[in-house]
């Protein structure tokens, strides 16, 4: 980014430049553009700027070659701002689609380093046009007169893991270089529309361990294999600037404080990580058990951390010179008690998702299908959703059954799934729980929302899925409303969902992770952008532009076909309330339309006018 | 009179699960949370008898308190 005067973005955003790079996979030419920002969503980065471009584009098949892939990072990426390691990937979702058939804008994050090896680069965005007509992999070096981009072939990777593309480009770039990539997952994209983008570690390269970080969610990794794009390489030497006291300031802030603190490791006097959800959850018969469906039994405790502990190692750990050490990673315990093979990394979601969501209870089977689903490149819990709604089915239909007619606890069979949908073999699951569902006639149990599948909270807690745009608590952050303050009425979840509940994108678009702990309108949010970078901009114009691209989001999504009828709940929650869980039970049909009504009222004026 | 205090994920690290406990006078949240030398900001979720309650909530003999702390998703 080039910031040409001292006025304030959210004054003249076009003070401040981005430097583009596009590429035309079909002909392989490459150009450089440096724009200024036309408001200050664009200034901020992530899906605030890629939407934007996206919004300029009329896309009715996510497989087409105007479709393109927008890589950019945001404003604090690969800064010494804590977390600041963000890189977002966005397009229109081959898996996300209305049912009009249209596919929706969708973006996916990750962390790890690759994200700041490409902002080193010099560059800001690259865009992929068209396709390429054969493998290959796109390699940005920063050079002395600025980024150099390079096509080349990549035959060589594959049918190759995410984790055996990063090490053998590891071998080819062994200095400086970070990695994005696809696994086989996406190389099947004709097959699997859930298809990931695994970056790479500093932890993996330096282990040799699958430690990568995903971007999982609409796809953007089968996008990626549409386009014969196998991999990316980000190759800079670090170029962290000096910590400043006030930098250092900031960055204790954001490490000692109470928002990041549930993140910290238990040994710390931290919360221990996502993981703890499954014990405050169970606390109220709220963790999704057998394809969200509670049992109100105990059975969920095996998967306790204090349960899993016993048979499997745990390490807390971080990602680059991030002192918020939120991974959980597994290792196989050895008759010694030392620490054995690396298995996994479990966080809540694909913890539950591919434990008791499908009734497996056992660490270790979890642990191996996680690492299946990492290796083959594909998004845990679209997966996982999709996987125990097929197993829901077949208890249903013994006579009829889907796949290879696994039943939930079968964790052979359901390893196979997993694979096999990988390998293109299930293309009935690949293509996603609202496609599965639909050509069944079978909805009411199928868990997703708008055609993305759920995470691992039961829908009936929950009615601010119906306007997340971009995953179901990724980007509406009132998933635990309930369980945390027990709110029930019109008012709260209205109030929630149009005011705080969408800032939770603001993250997606600055660079930062959600564990930062802090909300994107705090002062430290505002302090860390004007230390890092220069810029000033208030808290107040930080929310304002959010909001705005929140909003652009769901407008674009209006225009992708989606109709009011779109934006509910899984049918199950209105007809078969779950008697086990013991959170209030309240959203009724009835109450479901007056909330659409009233969401609706406060954000369609404030749509007007954001798409072009 | 006396309460039941139970105890959920890390806020029972180094202390315990479940316990009654003896008040003189009933207690409010803040101050059981207090004696246990909690943090109030590590506290997310409070329940009486498995109803959302507030920190200046105060209570009664045989209630049920249930602490449980911050959570997130991911």
């Amino acid at each position: 980014m080039k910031t040409l005067t001292r006025t304030p973005p959210a004054q003249d955003p076009s003070s401040v430049l981005y430097q583009r790079c596009t590429i035309d996979l079909a002909t392989g030419s490459i150009g450089f553009a440096e724009i200024p920002c036309r408001n200050l969503e664009e200034v901020l980065g992530g899906f605030g700027r890629s939407f934007q471009l996206l919004a300029e584009r009329t896309v009715s098949e996510a497989y087409s070659p105007g479709n393109p892939l927008i890589m950019n990072t945001g404003l604090l990426t690969g800064t010494n701002i804590m977390t600041g390691l963000r890189t977002y990937f966005s397009a229109y979702s081959p898996l996300k689609h209305s049912d009009a058939g249209l596919p929706a804008a969708m973006w996916s994050a990750a962390s790890g380093k690759f994200g700041s090896k490409f902002k080193w680069t010099g560059l800001d965005e690259v865009v992929f046009e068209n396709r390429s007509e054969q493998p290959v992999y796109a390699v940005f070096s920063a050079g002395d007169d600025g980024p150099r981009v390079e096509l080349l072939p990549a035959g060589q990777l594959l049918g190759l893991s995410t984790h055996e593309k990063i090490m053998t480009l590891q071998r080819a770039y062994p200095e400086d270089a970070h990695f994005a990539v696809i696994g086989p997952g996406g190389e099947n994209f004709r097959e699997v529309y859930m298809g990931a983008i695994a970056v790479s570690t500093e932890n993996q390269l330096r282990s040799g361990e699958g430690k990568s970080r995903f971007a999982g969610r609409g796809g953007m990794g089968s996008l990626m294999g549409y386009k014969n794009l196998l991999a990316i390489v980000a190759r800079s030497p670090d170029k962290l600037q000096k910590i400043t006291p006030a930098v250092r300031d900031i960055n204790g802030e954001i490490v000692k404080g109470i928002g990041s603190a549930r993140f910290q490791p238990l040994s710390q006097g931290g919360g221990g990580g996502t993981w703890a959800n499954y014990e405050v959850l169970q606390a109220f018969y709220a963790v999704p058990e057998n394809n969200f469906r509670p049992t109100g039994n105990d059975g969920v405790e095996a998967l306790f951390r204090e349960n899993v502990e016993k048979d499997l190692s745990i390490r807390s750990e971080g990602c680059f010179r991030c002192g918020i050490r939120c991974h959980n990673n597994i290792y196989q315990r050895q008759a010694d008690g030392s620490r054995g093979e690396f298995l996994a990394k479990f966080d809540f979601e694909p913890l539950n998702l591919f434990g008791t969501n499908l009734s497996i209870h056992s660490g270790p089977e979890v642990a191996r299908l996680i690492h299946a689903c990492d290796d083959l490149g594909m998004d845990a819990i679209s997966l996982g959703t999709t996987i125990s709604y097929v197993l829901d089915y077949n208890q249903r239909h013994p006579d009829r059954p889907l796949g290879n007619g696994a039943r939930f606890g079968q964790f052979t069979e359901i390893l196979e799934l997993v694979e096999g949908t990988g390998r293109g073999r299930f293309p009935e699951l690949g293509r996603g729980l609202k496609r599965l569902s639909r050509s069944l006639g079978e909805v009411a149990y199928a868990i997703h929302v708008k055609g993305l599948e759920l995470p691992a909270y039961l829908p009936e807690t929950n009615p601010g899925y119906a306007f997340a745009i971009a995953g179901g608590h990724m980007s509406m952050g009132t998933h635990m409303l309930l369980a945390k303050e027990g709110k029930t009425s019109l008012d709260d979840w209205t109030a929630a969902i149009t005011g705080p509940g969408l800032l939770q994108v603001g993250y997606d678009m600055i660079g930062l992770c959600k564990f930062v702990g802090v909300g994107i309108g705090h002062a430290l949010i505002s302090k860390a952008v004007k230390e890092a970078t220069g810029l000033e901009i208030a808290s107040a114009d930080l929310v304002a532009a959010v909001r705005r691209a929140y909003l652009r989001g769901l407008a674009l999504e209006r225009r992708q076909g989606y109709t009011l009828a779109e934006y509910t709940l899984p049918e199950q929650v209105f007809t078969d309330p779950n008697p086990h869980v013991t959170l209030p039970s309240f959203i009724t049909r009835e109450f479901m339309a007056q909330l659409q009504e009233r969401v609706w009222a406060v954000f369609e004026p404030e749509m007007d006018g954001l798409l072009p | 009179m006396q309460i039941v205090i139970k105890l959920f994920a890390s806020l029972r690290h180094n202390r315990f699960a479940q316990t009654r406990r003896d008040y003189a006078t009933p207690p409010s949240v803040a101050q059981v949370t207090a004696d246990l030398d909690i943090p109030a900001e590590m506290v997310g979720i409070i329940l009486i008898n498995g109803r959302h309650a507030g920190r200046q909530d105060v209570l009664q003999e045989g209630d049920i308190l249930s602490l449980l702390p911050l959570i997130g998703g991911g």
